[in-house]
């Protein structure tokens, strides 16, 4: 077959179609292959998009085929959703037209105990050296390739994180929240029944992928562990590799196994498993979307030393102490710096560490005090914390934070929190949309830059440089 | 590689002298033991071993020696071939085999740890490290790496534990022999890549001191085909 399939490991193709042909695509709005043309199209995809359904009916004004044997140019991707068992003849029908990855969007394989079909799919793409991505899959987004080939939400809000999910209700719910929260993927994909592509093959796609920053990934159970564990090993030096294991207790994991045929494994060895190959484990989707949000638009901490600046005394030590709670060590700020600090706030401040700027703290002092903390090499992470007062304006203030922070290009890693009312989330809107990332309550922040701190650790541990920092300077957070 | 006898492989699970004589061939920290077959081989033996002694029933049929009155601490001199009697009359009334007693010396207290490994279905062999003895089901102590690990996996799996201040010395006492559980973890991982018969280990307890270490009992489950 074209050796260029395995070279390229098929994926780049999937991901990176110039065509794409959808296999039953439908007129009907409520069928998915409606929907599958449907968000192709809004998603402004710039490839050639070829229906083909039975009939040969024009799917959304475009011009349809019989079958992708009748299709007059070349084909990448194939997405078929007919009902499972046309998928075999299908997929064999793409295979000799020569079309190199498919995306079997049907249900009614393995999941339902129909082994034998699954496997004629798998034997089908072997003789044609196609990858296949399913079956029982929503579909897939990729950002820089404005495809979205899914059956859910049509619009997805871009950005660096790839999003990897067993689940596919839980996937398209989440293609809603990357709206709702500001949080920007670059990919979403959905896993299925694994078939061919697994966990693994999209992880080693996304650890060489310039257009993501950290992979979120949400599995019930690893196909082969070893082979997991082997590709995040290798991702979590490139970049965080942040997962979501389902089926922690006894309930959970028989509910799991009913949903994609798939047994979940013991989860104190996935909880060791995961620690030991540099994957950070987070506890629910908040967690999980909150790190990757601050993983993707922030470079990760360059020494130890972490400072919090806040307007407010309590605030400041809630932060404080979640910090020490998850390895963040909070200390004394030196001397010198300290004295710079203190022209900044009004005499009754508090310069150690937490910097408390006090209630009276304005844009200007906010600005400074964040250019101070970036400035001064000893500092490695900075948490901005604002509490809304009645006499200063939390938008400004945010707009003070980031101007701060553009001025030094932010080399260390910066989080926010602004806690309050409806104003205060629309300055969290500001702040994550000039790639702050703001939280409502600073112990997410904090979880958040935690994490962040782990992550760099393993990295250093193993010997890895910080991507974005010189070494020597990364070298200064303890392993 | 040290291999697994035939008879072994069909009961599916090691006796003890047979997971012992395992863990000696990795250069796993065992002490000296005598199997003996007679209430006279058992004065002769024990003397020579030293007191006080732990006895322990050999038989194919008994898994959990204790369950079955098949273990007897602190024994001296004077008591050793009654225990000995003792244990053959327990398994000739309930039908069990008897091979004989397995005697050891009595190893002095410590921090009692265990060290573990199974195959997992979906990551094959792991290690488990934790606080040992009685308190493993109490406290779960415990902490997990899949094998083979390296000398960093095993040095976290000893920091990971809630017990690892008292392991590292804690008011006044002095700290355990945290290079020789290090040696032992990275024994057991090679022992359970190697072997891949093995499906189960419970080294447990192994006994922690200022120096060195002693694994008190070895139990093996060997994988059913």
């Amino acid at each position: 077959m074209s050796d260029r399939v395995f070279s390229m490991s098929g994926l780049e193709v999937m991901f990176s179609p110039r065509s794409i042909a959808v296999v039953g695509a439908s007129k009907n709005p409520k069928k998915i292959g409606y929907e599958l043309v449907s968000n192709i199209l809004t998603g402004g995809y710039e490839g050639k998009l070829y229906p083909v359904n039975p009939e040969g009916a024009d799917v959304m004004g475009l011009k349809s085929y019989t079958s992708v044997r009748q299709i007059p140019g070349e084909v990448d991707l194939a997405v078929i959703a007919v009902p499972a068992a046309y998928v075999p003849d299908v997929l064999m029908e793409c295979g000799e037209k020569g079309i190199k990855a498919a995306l079997i969007i049907s249900s009614g394989f393995r999941e339902v105990g129909n082994l034998d079909l699954e496997e004629r799919l798998v034997q089908t793409a072997r003789k044609y050296g196609m990858r296949i991505l399913g079956p029982n899959i929503f579909g897939l987004y990729y950002a820089p390739s404005k495809m979205n080939a899914t059956f859910g939400l049509s619009r997805v809000f871009p950005g660096r994180i790839a999003f990897v999910t067993q689940s596919g209700a839980l996937g398209i719910a989440m293609m809603g929240w990357t709206n709702l929260y500001r949080i920007g993927v670059s990919a979403v994909v959905s896993m299925g029944n694994k078939a061919d592509i697994e966990e693994a093959d999209v992880l080693d796609f996304f650890s060489e992928d310039r257009n993501t920053g950290a992979v979120l990934m949400y599995i019930e159970g690893a196909k082969d562990g070893r082979r997991l564990l082997d590709s995040m090993r290798r991702s979590s030096l490139k970049k965080p590799v942040i997962v979501l294991k389902s089926g922690r207790t006894g309930a959970g994991a028989s509910a799991a196994s009913s949903h994609t045929g798939s047994l979940a494994g013991s989860d104190a060895v996935y909880d060791a498993a995961f620690r030991q190959c540099g994957a950070l484990r987070a506890s629910d989707l908040a967690q999980a979307f909150d790190w990757a949000k601050l993983m993707t638009l922030q470079p990760p901490p360059l020494n130890d030393n972490c400072l919090i600046i806040t307007n407010g005394g309590g605030v400041g030590v809630m932060a404080a102490d979640a910090c020490e709670e998850s390895g963040v060590p909070i200390r004394q700020l030196p001397e010198d710096l300290q004295l710079e600090f203190k022209r900044l706030m009004p005499v009754f401040g508090n310069s150690k560490n937490p910097v408390d700027l006090t209630g009276q703290a304005y844009e200007e002092s906010y600005a400074k005090s964040v250019e101070l903390a970036l400035k001064d090499p000893r500092i490695g992470s900075v948490i901005v914390l604002y509490c809304q007062t009645a006499i200063t304006d939390p938008v400004s203030i945010a707009k003070a934070i980031a101007d701060g922070c553009e001025a030094h290009g932010c080399e260390k890693t910066v989080v926010t929190s602004f806690i309050g009312g409806t104003q205060c989330n629309e300055a969290m809107q500001k702040l994550d949309e000039r790639g702050m990332p703001s939280y409502p309550i600073p112990e997410r922040a904090v979880s958040a830059l935690a994490a962040y701190y782990r992550w760099q650790r393993y990295r250093l541990k193993k010997g890895q440089p910080s991507p974005t920092t010189s070494s020597q300077a990364a070298s200064q957070v303890s392993p | 590689m040290p291999k697994i006898k035939d008879v072994s492989r069909e009961r599916g699970w090691l006796l003890e002298p047979e997971a012992k004589e395992l863990c000696r061939e990795y250069g796993l920290p065992v002490g000296e033991w005598a199997v003996v077959r007679g209430p006279e081989e058992a004065e002769i033996e024990g003397g020579r071993l030293g007191y006080p002694l732990a006895a322990k029933i050999v038989s194919p049929d008994v898994v959990h020696k204790s369950d079955v009155g098949g273990v007897a601490l602190n024994v001296d001199a004077a008591s050793v071939g009654d225990v000995f009697r003792r244990m053959k009359a327990a398994a000739e009334e309930s039908g069990y085999r008897f091979e004989g007693v397995l005697l050891e010396r009595m190893a002095p207290p410590g921090i009692e740890t265990i060290i573990g490994a199974k195959r997992d279905p979906q990551f094959g062999p792991v290690l488990m490290f934790g606080l040992g003895g009685i308190f493993v089901e109490v406290f779960k102590d415990v902490s997990f790496r899949v094998a083979p690990i390296d000398r960093g996996d095993a040095e976290e799996m000893i920091s990971e534990l809630k017990a690892y201040p008292v392991l590292k010395g804690i008011r006044g006492r002095k700290p355990s022999d945290i290079e020789g559980i290090i040696d032992a973890l990275l024994k057991v991982s090679r022992m359970v890549t190697e072997l891949e018969e093995v499906k189960e280990i419970d080294l447990n307890p192994v006994i922690v001191y200022e120096k060195g270490s002693r694994i008190v009992d070895a139990r093996m489950i060997l994988q059913t085909r």
